[in-house]
């Protein structure tokens, strides 16, 4: 007996040393990446999932020697905003990542974000229009550089709409006539596709039609994500997909693509962003693609889908570094160039600055739609984005109740759930509600 | 190895005795350090990667994240006792998501181990032609990654994607393995797909270990195949059904894969927490809410225990029966 509890002792002790020295080499490698002020090159982090990062990327440590960049590709959506706030919490988080301006107030209210204001208050007062500077500053400091704006806009075949004989509907009552004209003439043929996963569409469509799902009051976060604009967008949508107006294939998912590719989805709901990657996912139909302004509720209106602004997220120890590399991306010519060169999926993003975007224009290629000029559509409807949109410091967990219950019983109920989880997330971390 | 250690062990007595062989002591002593640091491995191990974060989890599970007014003044990390344990049993979902999994296994378990059962006595039966062949293609499907498995039967599942359904609907048929009333069923039948051939084998491994002659002895006394099987050779492998009952079990409460990518695919039924695991992933990801998150993993890796000592009791007591 004495003699295995003795031997388990020194096991144990043994362990315990061990676990120790793990622990101190773990702790150790944590300060070793402080020691580069003294003239050596600072390399920062950088994750991100935007399309043509990776020339950007080699274009800014080509043309800088005190900052180099190091590039990790993660993915979007709920999984990449994921990997970043456990990357914060775990201490390992890049520098540099991009955060969508729908991330922002939930990223900066996490303790997720350096302030920014010090480093680049300066550069988003000047250079960016006042609507997309609000989406980036709360409580009077700068969270993040914005990149782009992101009207939305409707693709469509324009081969295809000849040939059912429909005209680019530009309301959504024609939308629903043109979606009804498509399906009489061929039951496996929709005008578009609405996904039921994606929230972030339903937001901006909820936004071009003027609705508010939060915004401030003093200290006080005021929440609409059913408010009368938002649920006038849910019915419209229950509707059509109960009269199998538009197929509800998974958003961003192979299927979608097969139909968009088989000439079964004849248009979609995108935003300036979406051109970019259709080179690579519909190669066949070059040509065949247009864009025209997203239809609205009768006055010219527009939402945003999506959007981009970089961010230095907190554990950084070269703010200042990887403040400068943002403001290279965002407003800088060199930058927004190199996002333009990937040949493969250049990026098709407009910048929110106007003179980035004159610069984005003159790169894009635009024989994948026939020559038809692309910034200036976007530049045109991202005039027309409706002013006083806010995001919430819940986001993801909105959308994600706003998900859940759409599938199992509508966009309405949807944005119901929503709003509950609005409101709850909100007092549950502390927030001051308005009454 | 029970030998030796058995031999080393020797009677306590002569080990303290004064009249002990000093030869023997020294011997016992280097014994006893090697035995030490043979072990001292797993107890790193079991330390850094069991004891530590559950340590760590527990400490997390007592702090809730604060913050006041907009929120942009930074967090505060309070301490909430059991808050977090209070918050999570009174969730809907935390609780809606047991009732999810007792469903899942009160379907998945008769299927699968009755199925692998099944065959493992069709394989061991004197009946049977090419056991290796059948045994090595019927383990196959557990050789592939569970990811990748699901990902491949979610192609199966998705209309617009599926040649099964083209099929199905070709034949003038339809049907939709997402729908409410069916995606429990698909869900079960990817985890038989994957689990059934692993089960299998298993049984078959046991049934080789069940003495002939007790079989020879049922046949000379006339049972029949049948009889054979049902009322000689599963009593004997009671055991190593108890075991994969309870690995099942076990397996089931940390469903996560499949619902995920069930759930990514729309399937209307299955939201982001319908397994425990999920309402976990969710808690800690989603809502970055780390105490509910950690609570909430807490309880069940708990009822992970429970249902454990429960299985073993009942098997105990099944196997002392039959």
């Amino acid at each position: 007996m004495t003699r295995t509890s003795r031997s388990f002792r020194f096991a144990a002790t043994a362990a315990v040393a061990a676990l120790g020295l793990l622990v101190t080499a773990c702790g150790g490698s944590g300060g070793s990446t402080g020691a580069a002020s003294d003239g050596k090159p600072v390399t920062i982090e950088y994750w991100t999932w935007t399309l043509g990062a990776k020339s950007t990327v080699d274009a800014f440590n080509r043309t800088h020697k005190d900052i180099k960049v190091k590039f990790t590709e993660i993915p979007s959506g709920t999984e990449g905003y994921s990997k970043l706030s456990n990357a914060v919490q775990a201490g390992n988080a890049p520098d540099v990542a991009t955060i969508e301006y729908q991330m922002v107030p939930e990223f900066a209210s996490q303790g997720n974000l350096i302030d920014l204001t010090k480093y680049a208050g300066e550069t988003v007062k000047t250079k960016f229009p006042k609507p997309v500077q609000s989406l980036v500053t709360f409580g009077g400091r700068t969270w993040t550089v914005p990149y782009d704006v992101a009207p939305q806009l409707l693709y469509y075949r324009t081969d295809l709409f000849k040939k059912y004989g429909i005209a680019v509907p530009k309301t959504w009552d024609e939308f629903r006539t043109a979606a009804e004209k498509v399906r009489k003439q061929d039951k496996n043929v929709r005008l578009a596709s609405f996904p039921k996963n994606d929230p972030a569409l339903l937001a901006a469509l909820a936004w071009q039609a003027g609705g508010k799902w939060f915004g401030t009051q003093g200290d006080a976060w005021k929440t609409g994500v059913n408010d009368t604009a938002t649920k006038k967008v849910a019915a419209y949508w229950d509707g059509l997909v109960k009269d199998g107006l538009v197929q509800t294939f998974t958003g961003y998912s192979p299927e979608e693509t097969k139909a968009r590719a088989q000439g079964s989805t004849l248009a979609f709901l995108g935003a300036s962003w979406s051109a970019g990657g259709m080179k690579t996912a519909l190669p066949d139909l070059k040509g065949k693609w247009a864009a025209a302004p997203m239809p609205n509720w009768g006055t010219p209106a527009v939402g945003n889908y999506g959007g981009t602004s970089y961010g230095v997220l907190k554990g950084s120890e070269h703010a200042q570094a990887a403040a400068e590399f943002i403001t290279w991306l965002t407003t800088d010519k060199a930058g927004v160039e190199a996002r333009l060169a990937d040949l493969a999926s250049p990026s098709s993003a407009l910048p929110a600055n106007a003179d980035m975007r004159k610069v984005a224009a003159a790169r894009f290629d635009t024989s994948y739609f026939n020559g038809q000029d692309l910034y200036a559509l976007a530049s045109q409807q991202a005039d027309t984005i409706v002013p006083g949109w806010t995001w919430g410091p819940d986001q993801m967990d909105v959308y994600t109740a706003i998900q859940d219950t759409t599938a199992k019983s509508g966009f309405t109920a949807g944005v119901e759930a929503g709003e509950h989880k609005a409101e709850s997330g909100i007092e549950s971390r502390g927030l001051k509600l308005a009454e | 190895m029970a030998a030796p250690l058995a031999r080393t062990a020797g009677p306590p007595d002569a080990r303290r005795g004064p009249a002990g062989p000093g030869g023997a002591t020294q011997l016992r002593r280097s014994q006893r350090r090697a035995a030490a640091l043979l072990i001292t491995p797993f107890f790193v191990l079991f330390g850094a990667v069991m004891v530590a974060p559950i340590g760590y989890a527990l400490w997390m599970s007592l702090f809730q994240e604060r913050s006041s007014g907009l929120g942009f003044g930074g967090t505060r990390r309070v301490f909430a006792g059991l808050a977090n344990y209070t918050a999570a049993l009174s969730d809907p979902g935390f609780r809606a998501s047991f009732a999810h999994i007792a469903l899942y296994c009160a379907l998945y378990i008769p299927v699968m181990i009755g199925g692998s059962l099944a065959l493992a006595l069709l394989v061991d039966s004197a009946l049977a032609r090419a056991k290796r062949f059948f045994q090595l293609a019927l383990f196959l499907p557990h050789a592939i990654p569970g990811l990748i498995a699901s990902i491949i039967w979610i192609y199966l599942y998705t209309p617009g994607l599926s040649p099964v359904l083209d099929w199905i609907s070709a034949a003038g048929g339809s049907w939709d393995f997402y729908a409410n009333d069916h995606v429990l069923l698909s869900m079960v039948n990817l985890s038989a797909w994957q689990w059934t051939g692993y089960n299998m084998v298993i049984f078959y491994a046991a049934l080789q270990a069940v003495p002939r002659e007790v079989i020879e002895a049922a046949v000379v006394d006339g049972a029949g195949a049948l009889r054979t099987a049902l009322r000689i050779k599963i009593p004997m492998i009671a055991s190593a059904i108890v075991m994969t009952v309870l690995f099942t079990c076990v397996g089931a409460i940390q469903l996560f894969t499949e619902p995920k990518l069930l759930n990514q695919r729309g399937a209307p039924s299955i939201d982001t927490e319908w397994s425990p695991t999920l309402f976990i992933w969710k808690a800690g990801f989603v809502q970055h809410d780390y105490g509910l998150a950690a609570a909430a993993s807490l309880l069940l890796a708990a009822l992970g225990v429970a249902l454990s000592f429960v299985v073993t009791w009942i098997g105990n007591r099944w196997k002392a029966a039959v």
